[in-house]
């Protein structure tokens, strides 16, 4: 095989396939709130409505695109783009298995934080082109909440890099072959806690899903996108969110260790993937969410401060730990 | 119409922030968050109470009041609708509209026209009709994409009656039942009574008459 | 150009603060039926709000004085369609009041039961709602509406097997009412009262403490003693906030001078003060119909015999004001009868109508998102506002 191939056909796959795993992840949160709110969730497309999320594409591609006389053009219709191409960057560090990865960079966890905060551009690029109120309310809320949010993000996803110690995503999950790090005494369990609230409202989702409050903003920032653009900003956010959840499982869950062959390492981490996105749903469907103003409180006076000191916790722990084997 | 007289802005903050408790106690607010989870969980593993509609079909009460229908006479097999109009006049919506037809021994409905898609289900048709000719189904599947199918002739009330399974209330069971105890309350009578007074003196004449 | 016409709309104030007209218009998710509240904001915090309403006007008190006594109680419901016992029986009360028509005690007995029962599921359907509107349709707060919703179903399913119908009864008639028990309605009903009481136990666990609701709810749209007084609100607002009037208390109606309940007071004023004022509305409801059940009384259903024709029910000359307490508060209606087969005139006094005139006082100083908050603890039903 040529060298400049495979580089060229490895982002394709994992392009591909998170696609397809974002689309079926849709249905599996659709039936999973389902049977927590004491309904059965789509059943009739397809067997237990396995094809709704295929039923769901077309029907997005085949709708009408609407754009507002009002709205500014090219920022209105550039915005899904700039918003779906960071999500999908984010998957281009994580190694799916030993060797197994499109791009294992050397600062591959700082490679994924710095991308995934670039989509705050498309958000507000579509609550400012949308030209619309209710949009643009939603967008600064927006602006405000994922920036701080990405702050307390950062700080606890870097308390296992400094336990690993390194930047590279294959090193961290090599160094959880004895211990996951969600099992180290303390430190492990209140960083993944951590991780998971900053998560949640890094990416919008309930109980800090202010910015597209149905019942306040009516989809907020989205509200004026219809059809395949629509479809784009969903693709986005689940994106998003899955690529947090594989991230939440490389760095605390040990990525692909588990019983079993080699080989069936991807299929671990999947589930494990799937068990962050499952906890992060289940958050979602159980709370009512709260005021913006409330949100941006919990994350300046509560969770900046508490992760920058499991940050300089955790330093403590690793020098004395060194100190202690050498 | 803005200027609060009685509470202004300040007032309204000074009261919001007197009910602010200071400092957060972390166990409780845990414990909180954690039964919240917990009770999401239980539902999870809980029977849905949905059904897959079309396919189950929902058993329903005796009472319902369902789609209209004309009936026939259990002994004669003749339509049981006299033309009286009773029906016509109580309707709150005025949905129902009727021709008497006169005839030696009695009267018919020459038409008799329901517009459903106006209907409110009230059951006050069915109550004051002194033959039980007009009653409700237990079954309301009539949905159309062409409103002039819900404007119901007599022969699509008859054969809709012959469809569907009746529902329990009748003219005469609802008014035995509403009314102050009288002597005959057990059947419906089968034949027409004469349009007597609603008075309870009445009431041991219309048995006994043929 | 017609000045008095078009109210001013001041969009931007360039001598330093942004102040935004915003329209939570009549088409809006959680506007509680169609309602425009056009709020002026500065920021997020709502300076102004101007309460638009009429969009639900179907013209019930003309409509009244062209239907016959017996025909008006169906279309009744339609005013408070969420509570449709209690509009149904502000009116045939009124009615009998001024015919001074008795009606028989079994017949008191059944109205009773079913306007508990009526409230229970009247206030399931606000929390619902409420926590719809705070959590989202796609999030927590629909997780609650539907576990509501199925418990509103079983009531619901009752008032099937009862009356025929699920959210529009016909159940009252001017001397008594329409239907009696059937069989095995009384075991029924007992078993659900028991599922209930239970679930209303999962609710609470669910909200109560809860940090996140606590902090939507908390200190949130505040009506004080005094303005409670003044503005003429009625229900769970002003017990909410420490006036201690329940109607069925205060001026007892029908059977309810026999029963034994607690009417719920909180002093604070806060949403969190209404709910848990309603929270404890289910509980002594609940215990209403229990005792209801046991006592019931053997006899006629009406004082009335049945209807036979349109026009059997005639009300002397005379006027009369019955008031109902309903779920969202004091429903009444006024009747002035002469005589004939129709009412010469009709008022409903609709307790949401009543209700919203607190909006413009509480709301200005919150935030966009407690404007939802306020709006769904005030709980209007605008059937009952535009009538």
């Amino acid at each position: 095989m040529p060298e400049w191939l495979l580089p060229v056909i490895a982002p394709f796959i994992v392009l591909n396939a998170i696609i397809g795993i974002v689309t079926y992840v849709t249905l599996l949160e659709r039936k999973f709130a389902a049977r927590m709110q004491s309904r059965i969730g789509p059943y009739r497309v397809g067997p237990h409505g396995l094809l709704q999320p295929i039923a769901d594409a077309v029907k997005l591609m085949m709708k009408e695109d609407i754009v507002p006389d009002a709205a500014d053009r090219p920022v209105y219709n550039l915005a899904p783009i700039v918003f779906l191409a960071p999500c999908m960057f984010i998957f281009a560090t994580i190694p799916f298995a030993p060797g197994l990865g499109v791009a294992d960079l050397n600062i591959g966890i700082l490679f994924f934080l710095a991308i995934s905060a670039m989509e705050i551009v498309g958000l507000f690029m579509a609550g400012w082109g949308s030209n619309n109120k209710y949009a643009l309310l939603s967008a600064m809320r927006a602006v405000n909440q994922v920036i701080s949010y990405d702050l307390p993000f950062i700080f606890s996803a870097l308390t296992p890099v400094l336990l690993a110690g390194s930047l590279r995503l294959s090193d961290i999950a090599a160094a959880q072959d004895g211990l996951w790090f969600v099992f180290y005494p303390v430190i492990g369990q209140l960083a993944f806690i951590f991780f998971i609230v900053s998560t949640v409202a890094a990416e919008n989702r309930a109980p800090f899903d202010i910015l597209e409050a149905e019942s306040e903003l009516v989809a907020g920032f989205r509200v004026e996108y219809s059809g395949m653009k629509f479809a784009l900003i969903q693709l986005g956010e689940y994106a998003h969110i899955l690529g947090a959840s594989f991230l939440g499982a490389l760095l605390f869950l040990g990525a692909w260790s588990g019983p079993g062959p080699e080989w069936l390492g991807p299929a671990w981490f999947l589930l494990k993937a799937m068990f962050i996105f499952l906890l992060v749903t289940w958050v979602r469907w159980s709370f009512v969410r709260i005021r913006v103003d409330q949100i941006l409180a919990l994350s300046w006076k509560a969770l900046l401060p508490m992760t920058l000191l499991l940050l300089i916790a955790t330093a403590f722990v690793v020098v004395w730990r060194h100190s202690g084997v050498a | 119409m803005a200027s609060p007289e009685v509470q202004t802005v300040a007032d309204v903050r000074a009261l919001r922030d007197a009910r602010r408790t200071g400092g957060t106690n972390v166990p409780a607010l845990v414990r909180a968050v954690l039964s919240a989870m917990r009770m999401t969980l239980v539902n999870l593993f809980r029977k849905p109470v949905t059904v897959h509609y079309p396919t189950t079909q929902r058993p329903y009460p005796d009472r319902y009041r369902g789609l209209l229908a004309l009936v026939y006479e259990e002994d004669t097999g003749e339509e049981a609708c006299i033309g009286c109009r009773l029906c016509e006049f109580v309707c709150p919506p005025a949905v129902i509209k009727v021709e008497i037809q006169k005839g030696e021994k009695r009267n018919y409905a020459k038409a008799f026209t329901l517009e459903l898609y106006a209907c409110e289900f009230c059951e006050l048709c069915v109550q004051v009709c002194p033959t039980d000719a007009i009653v409700m189904m237990k079954s309301f599947d009539m949905a159309t994409s062409d409103r002039r199918e819900l404007l119901l002739d007599k022969d699509r009330l008859h054969t809709i009656g012959l469809q569907h399974e009746q529902s329990w209330a009748t003219g005469n069971r609802l008014r035995d039942m509403q009314g102050p105890p009288k002597l005959a309350k057990t059947a419906a009578p089968k034949k027409v009574p004469p349009p007597a007074a609603a008075t309870p003196s009445a009431a041991p004449k219309e048995g006994a008459q043929p | 150009m017609s000045p008095a016409a078009t109210p001013a709309r001041v969009e931007l104030d360039y001598a330093g603060s942004e102040r935004l007209t915003m329209n939570m218009g009549p088409q809006h998710p959680s506007a509680h039926g169609v309602f425009r509240a056009v709020l002026t904001l500065e920021g997020e915090t709502v300076i102004d709000v101007e309460a638009v309403i009429g969009y639900l006007h179907r013209c019930h008190e003309k409509l009244a004085e062209t239907l016959t006594y017996a025909q008006y109680p169906s279309i009744a419901s339609k005013t408070d369609y969420v509570a449709a016992m209690t509009s149904e029986f502000a009116y045939v009360r009124a009615a009998e009041t001024i015919g001074k028509i008795e009606v028989p005690k079994r017949a008191e007995y059944l109205r009773v039961l079913v306007s508990e029962l009526q409230r229970v599921a009247s206030h399931l359907l606000w929390l619902g709602t409420w926590c719809m509107d705070m959590g989202g349709a796609l999030g927590g707060g629909a997780t609650i509406f539907l576990y509501t919703i199925r418990e509103r179903e079983l009531i619901l399913d009752l008032f099937e097997s009862l009356v025929g119908a699920r959210l529009l009864y016909g159940f009252f008639q001017v001397g008594g009412v329409r239907y009696d028990l059937p069989d095995g309605w009384a075991t029924a009903c007992r078993e659900t009262v028991d599922v209930l009481e239970g679930r209303i136990s999962e609710y609470e666990r669910m909200l109560e403490d809860n940090p996140f609701f606590m902090a939507r709810a908390e200190g949130v749209g505040v009506i004080s003693r005094e303005l409670a007084e003044e503005v003429g609100i009625s229900g769970p607002l002003l017990r909410g906030s420490g006036v201690a009037y329940d109607l069925r208390r205060a001026d007892p109606y029908s059977a309810y001078a026999d029963f034994d309940f607690r009417v719920p007071v909180e002093s604070s004023g806060d949403c969190l003060a209404r709910y848990r004022v309603r929270m404890v509305e289910f509980r002594e409801s609940l215990k209403i119909v229990r005792q209801v059940l046991d006592t019931l009384p053997e006899g006629p259903v009406s004082s009335r015999p049945g209807l036979k024709s349109v026009a059997q029910t005639r009300i002397p000359q005379g006027e009369a004001y019955a008031r109902i307490e309903g779920p969202r508060g004091e429903v009444g209606c006024y009747l002035i009868a002469d005589g004939k087969a129709k009412p010469y005139r009709m008022k409903w006094r609709g307790a949401s109508f009543s209700n919203l005139a607190v909006l413009p006082h509480i709301i200005p100083g919150h935030k966009v998102s407690d404007v939802v908050a306020i709006m769904g603890s005030v709980d209007p039903v605008f059937g009952e506002v535009d009538r």
